[in-house]
């Protein structure tokens, strides 16, 4: 092919990409999401799943005889200790009428 | 081509400049039109996927197409050149190496901002540091090292070529593993340090990332094992890691990441060390930045390195603007990162993680040190110091050692803290069971004493059986519990254990790999080498080996000339093998040389013979026993099958009942998860 004319086809090419990309861009959906920022509630939920998990796991070792009882007594109340903190700052944060 | 490439690599720089500065006016704009401007940045940046993509593919066209009016296709490729590497010639420059940066990142780019439902915020935060980081090395492809380069003058007939030494299969995979390694730690730092500008409430973010991550050290250590394995194939030279420069700054980000990979699990589960992990995934990046520098650049001698250029100077400011960008915003907010818990002892899961951590950090430093001391020492008195594989092994095999130690230990302390009565108990088999094999280890005949070598390869022995048989446990004790509720065997409770919590068990699997992998590197205190100038028919002898050269050949081919052996190998007098090493040079780049390794491979030990050169006509062979090496490779496997084993998702729990009494607290009728106590 000619070099000229290969020139103007990438030339015609790089128009319609250009135009394509920017109409895409500065042509968005109209049900654009405006996004929230996240809650100290959502976080707190967050939390109290982690603290169950982490519950599941010390109860799955202590059965399987990784831990003698005292330590998973100790282990234990620290860990409900912690999710009865965070139930007790959800259960605040949900009395608060929004 | 040229115009296509250049006009798409333009257009992505303003695309990108775009995302950057819109997505900091949305950020700061919590409104309406702030939300707009947001999500237009968002789509620029999916735009400049679909820009780089282009860039990259004209230059990949131009390589099919042999355009070498392109500087970069004259110096780095030919009309010969096999088509998987005109693949390669994307990668094999400066110039196009940075394109294939640019490329990737905006491909993670890609897929971030498609998911951005994820957390919308975040994610617009996220994607404007990318779009920084994107900004900069678009400025460095357009203005400072552009692959679209035209050569002066009427085009040549034919390339360079691409380098022979690159020219082998894994070298087409390797770079990419490694790119892909380096520019995926961009993602997790880009969310950090989003978390950090918008004081993002939790540890959701590290969620989010937690497969980014997985993924991306998974390329990483690809890349790596791949590099050291080309090392070993095709220099030449016997070994895999030689501590070279280039080597080591892939190393240095693997590291960290893998201390990121390990301390993050505190902060998701204990909320603990979030100023530790932020600055551990900054400090990941900034050394990935750092390996591209020194590989990119050529500030460091290395047989990898690109030829010094002026680039360096420009990652040398960017690297000062990450840090203060890091440095500012951690200043601002660090009160958002205090600890929820303390460290309650030095028994405790929690301390194995954090001077697990801290060992990955010395090792980190030792081998920092060492691979800049030669630029510092040429700052300094004006002349360059090299620090070799001696200072390295000294420094970093006894912390290797500990490491080992701690992956042994970490899995079986109580979180909090753990009682004498717990060690006892989790520890007595593994002990025994590597003091035996330490004591065994002796009475066959293994001298550890006898030099440090062989004390470090016996320890090493003996520390891996204690990991072994900790992992071992850990599968057997879980296996038990739930083959009793289940009602199954033992193998079937264990796969279902691994089920309920890939990414532990998963994880064990890759700390199994890691420990072949050390077993292998240990084999190297015995390796024996012999080299000898060798007519027909002169036979050598090394090891329990005796090599006869039968036959010596030489051959011209349209590529290369060659010069090759006939080995005939016999194993304690009876016939083992044939060997074939082989010497060539190649045409295009002017005789460059390639040796073509001769090695037979076996789990005891790998015998590794080349074709040193000639004296007189006469064949100079060259011979080593390697043991035990291939378990490093296998080690290797190991790590990848246990890195996917861990991105795999959770199967539903089966739930455990815990006779034990659960104190009374006032808020228990909300407590307990589903599966506590019942």
């Amino acid at each position: 092919m000619n070099p000229q004319t290969t020139t103007v086809i990438v030339q015609i090419f790089c128009s319609v990409f250009a135009a394509v990309a920017l109409i895409y861009i500065f042509i968005p959906s109209k049900d654009t999401d405006t996004g929230v920022d996240k809650t100290r509630l959502a976080y707190l939920y967050e939390r109290k799943d982690v603290v169950y998990d982490n519950l599941r796991d010390l109860n799955f070792e202590f059965k399987s005889g990784k831990f003698t009882q005292a330590d998973y007594d100790a282990m234990s109340s620290g860990l409900e200790a912690e999710a009865a903190r965070v139930l007790d700052e959800i259960d605040q944060l949900e009395s608060v009428p929004a | 081509m040229p115009l296509l490439g250049s006009f798409c690599l333009l257009f992505a720089l303003a695309l990108s400049g775009y995302c950057f500065v819109v997505g900091i006016v949305g950020a700061v704009r919590k409104d309406f039109v702030g939300y707009r401007m947001a999500e237009t940045a968002r789509r620029a940046g999916m735009a400049t996927f679909a820009a780089v993509t282009l860039a990259a593919f004209a230059l990949v066209w131009a390589a099919f197409a042999d355009d070498f009016s392109l500087s970069y296709i004259l110096h780095h490729s030919n009309r010969s050149l096999a088509a998987p590497y005109k693949f390669a010639v994307l990668w094999s420059g400066q110039e196009g190496s940075l394109l294939f940066w640019s490329w990737l990142l905006a491909t993670y780019g890609f897929v971030l901002r498609w998911r951005h439902k994820v957390d919308q915020r975040l994610v617009a935060i996220t994607s404007m540091v990318l779009a920084g980081i994107q900004v900069f090395f678009l400025l460095l492809c357009n203005f400072v090292a552009n692959p679209f380069g035209v050569e002066p003058g009427p085009m040549a007939l034919d390339g360079a070529g691409l380098n022979p030494l690159l020219q082998y299969p894994e070298m087409v995979i390797h770079p990419p593993m490694l790119y892909l390694g380096y520019v995926g730690f961009s993602l997790p730092f880009a969310f950090a340090l989003a978390a950090l500008i918008m004081r993002y409430p939790g540890e959701k973010w590290i969620h989010i990332t937690r497969r980014w991550t997985m993924v991306t050290w998974l390329f990483l250590s690809v890349g790596i094992s791949l590099g050291a394995h080309w090392a070993y194939a095709v220099l030449g030279w016997g070994g895999y890691w030689g501590w070279d420069p280039v080597e080591n700054a892939s190393l240095l980000p693997w590291i960290t990441g893998t201390a990121f990979l390990h301390s993050v699990m505190m902060q998701e589960k204990r909320g603990m060390m979030k100023m530790w992990n932020i600055w551990l995934i900054f400090t990941t990046f900034m050394l990935a930045i750092l390996g591209t520098m020194l590989t990119r650049g050529g500030a460091v001698s290395s047989v990898h390195a690109f030829a010094q250029s002026a680039i360096g100077a420009w990652f040398y400011w960017f690297l000062g603007i990450v840090f203060v960008v890091c440095l500012t915003f951690f200043i601002i907010n660090r009160d958002h990162l205090a600890s929820e818990n303390q460290l309650e002892s030095l028994v405790s899961r929690e301390s194995s993680f954090m001077f697990n951590n801290l060992v990955l950090l010395a090792a980190m430093f030792a081998v920092l040190c060492g691979t800049l001391f030669p630029i510092l020492s040429e700052a300094v008195r004006g002349y360059k110091i090299t620090v070799g594989g001696p200072f390295f092994n000294k420094v970093v095999i006894p912390i290797g050692l500990f490491l080992i130690f701690l992956t042994a230990v970490g899995p079986l302390l109580a979180w909090g803290s753990t009682s004498w009565g717990s060690i006892k108990r989790n520890f007595a088999i593994p002990f025994f069971s590597s003091v035996a094999l330490g004591v065994g280890l002796i009475a066959f005949g293994m001298r550890p004493f006898s030099d440090m070598s062989h004390f470090y390869a016996w320890s090493t022995f003996v520390l891996c059986t204690l990991v072994i048989a900790t992992i071992t446990s850990e599968f057997i004790r879980g296996g038990l519990v739930l083959r009793g509720k289940m009602n199954t065997n033992l193998l079937f409770a264990i796969f279902h254990l691994m089920r309920r919590n890939m990414r532990r068990y998963g994880g064990y699997v890759v700390h199994f790999g890691m420990i072949l992998f050390f077993i292998g590197v240990a084999g190297q205190a015995f390796n024996q080498e012999k080299e000898l100038e060798m007519g027909i028919g002169d036979k050598m002898q090394v090891g329990h080996y005796t090599l006869t050269l039968t036959a010596d050949n030489h051959d011209d081919t349209p590529v290369y000339e060659s010069q090759a052996t006939i080995l005939d190998v016999q194993k304690d007098g009876r016939y083992y093998t044939t060997l074939y090493p082989e010497r060539r040079a190649y045409k295009a780049s002017g005789g460059q040389p390639l040796t073509v390794v001769a090695n037979h491979i076996s789990l005891q030990e790998d015998l590794y013979v080349i074709y040193e050169g000639q004296n007189e006509g006469r064949p100079i062979i060259k011979a080593f026993i390697n043991p035990l090496v291939v378990w490093v490779w296998i080690g290797v496997i190991v790590v990848v099958f246990g890195t996917g084993l861990a991105l795999v998702p959770n199967a539903v729990r089966v739930t455990v009942a815990v006779p034990a009494a659960v104190p009374a607290m006032d808020n228990q009728q909300h407590m307990q998860p589903a599966g506590v106590g019942k």
